[in-house]
């Protein structure tokens, strides 16, 4: 049985375009044109995935909530922001909302086909009691791979997709230094230099947050970045 | 030739400089009526005495032992005035009697207190060089000669009341005579001559003009410091306002507020205000010419991504070949519509992680060697050449963001250089960061406006889509740092040195 990903998207063009793609990748696709659609639909049948931009038809925050609607209906269900706002602001706002990733719409399909696919894995995984896993440990630091699951020091820490992708791509070599352009192919992501600053700098907030003391991901300014051995 | 404001007040002022000139001409009408109503007054008195000795004709006996005594010198005193002498002459001009005095009686000049009297003596010096001051210090003599060949008695004698001025014997005092003759029948027997000097008329309008000169020195002296006070205060603020006006839009096209006069409810308030209004207007065009970058990027994506998700189907569809060209040839022109929305958001992100920001303190010179050494492997076919002081050079801001900034001057200067000389980076203790390279002189008059948001020199076209955003990210990243970038052309000019100053701290 396919696999239902729901579109909310105010823009018909795209909410077509993006409806075709996943159809053809073997998807069943839902779309909605706004929030109320969308949630009526959700109530009475919730999606396997749900897609949703942030503006709205009228409402620019919809999306927002949207989102924390959704997440008081399912807290497994993911959820990716997918938008043309790009601002740290807003990609802040939508992460604090309970989101699972957030890409911007200039990424390519194959980045967001490769997250939904990722998604849908730790879902599968999530109903299978024993399931097979995929853990990268090093020191303090364990990330679950297929569960999406990160701790550090034994203490949780509430990555996104990207996020840990990318820190799954430092960690894997810890004293190597990774440039931003290896950084964005190992997290599936195209983005200017500064975003992938900015998401370091989050990663390391949510690092710190689990252990104030957090110093692991070291910055070569110029190169990259590099997880210390 | 310029005139200040000051001046020109001045100029104004001088408009009034007729107004003593024209006090002085009162003063001397005054004095010529004063004069003729002596003449009049002399006159009638020599004719009270010539009717009052015509009815008594005993009294013209000859007695040439004068002065008068008797009833004559009754006569001559109760119809005299009180300066005037009179004298009698017959027909043979033999003087018959004489009366009174010329001279003064010391008789003190009422005192005067006051600050304008006080004023008065003190510029006494300086009016006495202008002014004829009478002196009771001359000669009465009477002389023969008056006496016998006076005009003013030879008419009497021929029967026709005259007068005349004439000086005293030692020209010090001008003596007005006037004549009257006595009839004895149809026969003149006698003439009588009053005299007196002009002193009292003279002293009067000499104080008169004192007066006026110490009255028009204090209003002048008042109106030339009112003047001077208000014109001051009117081109100082006008010169504040210049000044700022100048200094409102920076050698980066950055707006301040003006401040001069503006709350003052005149003309300058005003003129300040609508300036204000001017450059408000201005700064928000150039906001929004800076925000005009980040919006055009988010209003593009949508369509460009109906675009790329529509090129994306398509592949995804049985093509003949021929069709898969023109694919090819979207996904092209999309990749490079991307770079730039890229770049444009750039340069949004940057500005509000700037405004946001918060700052560490960092040591630059690590910076730089580790991104002089990423730069090598960048650039393959251009050198660098690096140094940096001995001592750390610790900035405050975010050592990230000076590796982005040091990013876009290597770029820039790669972009640039020509030639097989390296691009020299350099960074000295002062927290000063040079990026140098051989190549083309940058234009003069748009060195400043290069960091401007899409300003670009570029002359050629190059592969890479180049907005003008590298160098304006520099600014900010500057700004962030407390330091400014500037451009210049090297001192031997054979390339462009840009240089960013941030304060050490």
């Amino acid at each position: 049985m396919p696999r239902i990903v729901a579109i909310v998207e105010d823009d018909p063009g795209i909410r077509a375009n993006y409806a075709d793609i996943l159809k053809k990748h073997g998807y069943q696709v839902s779309a909605f044109a706004d929030r109320k659609a969308a949630l009526a639909a959700f109530r009475s049948r919730l999606p396997d995935l749900a897609l949703l931009d942030i503006g709205l038809g009228d409402e620019p925050d919809g999306g927002y909530t949207l989102c924390r609607e959704l997440r008081a209906l399912s807290a497994a269900l993911p959820i990716i922001f997918l938008t043309a706002r790009d601002s740290d602001l807003d990609v802040v706002s939508g992460l604090r909302m309970g989101a699972d990733d957030y890409l911007t719409k200039d990424a390519g399909m194959h980045h967001l086909l490769a997250r939904i696919s990722a998604l849908f894995r730790r879902a599968d995984l999530a109903r299978e009691p024993r399931a097979e896993e995929e853990i990268v440990e090093r020191g303090a630091l364990r990330l679950d791979m297929k569960r999406f699951q990160v701790s550090w020091r034994g203490a949780a820490v509430d990555l996104t997709l990207t996020e840990l992708w990318l820190v799954h791509a430092l960690a894997r070599f810890p004293g190597h230094v990774k440039n931003r352009e290896q950084l964005m192919q190992e997290a599936q992501i195209v983005v200017d230099d500064s975003t992938i600053t900015s998401h370091v700098k989050r990663i390391r907030r949510k690092f710190q947050a689990a252990d104030p003391a957090f110093d692991a991901i070291d910055t070569a300014y110029g190169l990259g970045y590099r997880w210390k051995s | 030739m310029r005139f200040g404001l000051q001046a020109k007040v001045v100029a104004v002022a001088l408009a009034l400089s007729p107004i003593p000139w024209l006090g002085q001409r009162y003063v001397n009408e005054m004095e010529a009526l004063l004069r003729e109503g002596q003449e009049q007054a002399l006159l009638a008195t020599a004719r009270a005495i010539a009717t009052a000795l015509h009815e008594r004709p005993e009294l013209l006996a000859l007695r040439p032992g004068v002065p008068a005594s008797g009833e004559m010198q009754r006569i001559l005193e109760s119809l005299g005035r009180a300066e005037s002498r009179i004298w009698i002459v017959d027909r043979e001009q033999r003087l018959l009697a004489i009366a009174g005095d010329l001279k003064k009686k010391a008789r003190a000049e009422p005192r005067r207190a006051g600050a304008l009297e006080w004023l008065v003596r003190a510029m006494r010096p300086l009016t006495s060089l202008v002014l004829e001051r009478p002196s009771e210090d001359f000669d009465d003599a009477l002389p023969e000669s008056e006496i016998s060949g006076g005009a003013e008695v030879r008419n009497a004698l021929q029967g026709v009341p005259a007068w005349r001025w004439r000086h005293s014997p030692d020209s010090r005092a001008v003596i007005l005579a006037a004549s009257h003759p006595v009839w004895s029948g149809e026969q003149v027997v006698a003439a009588v001559v009053v005299e007196e000097t002009t002193n009292a008329i003279r002293s009067l309008a000499n104080r008169a003009l004192e007066e006026l000169a110490a009255v028009t020195l204090v209003a002048f002296a008042l109106g030339a410091i009112a003047l001077l006070v208000f014109a001051s205060r009117l081109s100082g603020r006008l010169r504040r306002l210049r000044d700022e006006a100048e200094d409102a839009i920076d050698s980066q096209g950055r707006v301040h507020k003006l401040l001069a006069g503006s709350k003052a409810q005149d003309e300058i308030g005003d003129l300040s205000r609508s300036f204000s209004t001017a450059l408000e207007r201005l700064a928000r065009y150039n906001a929004y010419l800076e925000d005009l970058g980040g919006r055009l990027s988010h209003e593009l994506r949508t369509p460009i991504t109906v675009v790329r998700s529509s090129l994306e189907n398509l592949k995804m569809e049985p093509l003949p070949e021929e069709a898969r060209v023109y694919t090819a040839r979207a996904a092209e022109g999309l990749a490079r519509l991307d770079t730039i929305l890229t770049r444009m958001s750039e340069a949004t992100r940057l500005e509000q992680l700037v405004r946001q920001g918060s700052r560490e303190r960092f040591d630059a010179r690590e910076v730089v060697q580790g991104c002089a050494g990423g730069y090598a492997a960048a650039y393959p076919g251009r050198g660098f050449e690096v140094s940096v002081p001995d001592g750390p050079v610790m900035l405050r801001g975010a050592p990230d963001l000076y590796a982005q900034m040091l990013d876009k001057l290597a770029a820039n200067a790669v972009d640039f250089a020509t030639g097989e000389e390296p691009i020299r980076v350099r960074l000295d203790s002062s927290g000063g960061l040079t990026v140098s390279n051989r190549g083309a002189l940058l234009p003069g008059g748009m060195s400043e406006r290069l960091f401007e948001s899409m300003v670009s020199l570029r002359a050629e076209r190059g592969a890479e889509p180049h907005l003008g955003l590298g160098l304006y990210i520099v600014r900010l990243i500057a700004e962030f740092h407390g330091g400014r970038a500037r451009a210049v052309n090297r001192e031997d000019g054979s390339g462009v040195v840009v240089r960013v100053d941030c304060p050490v701290g």
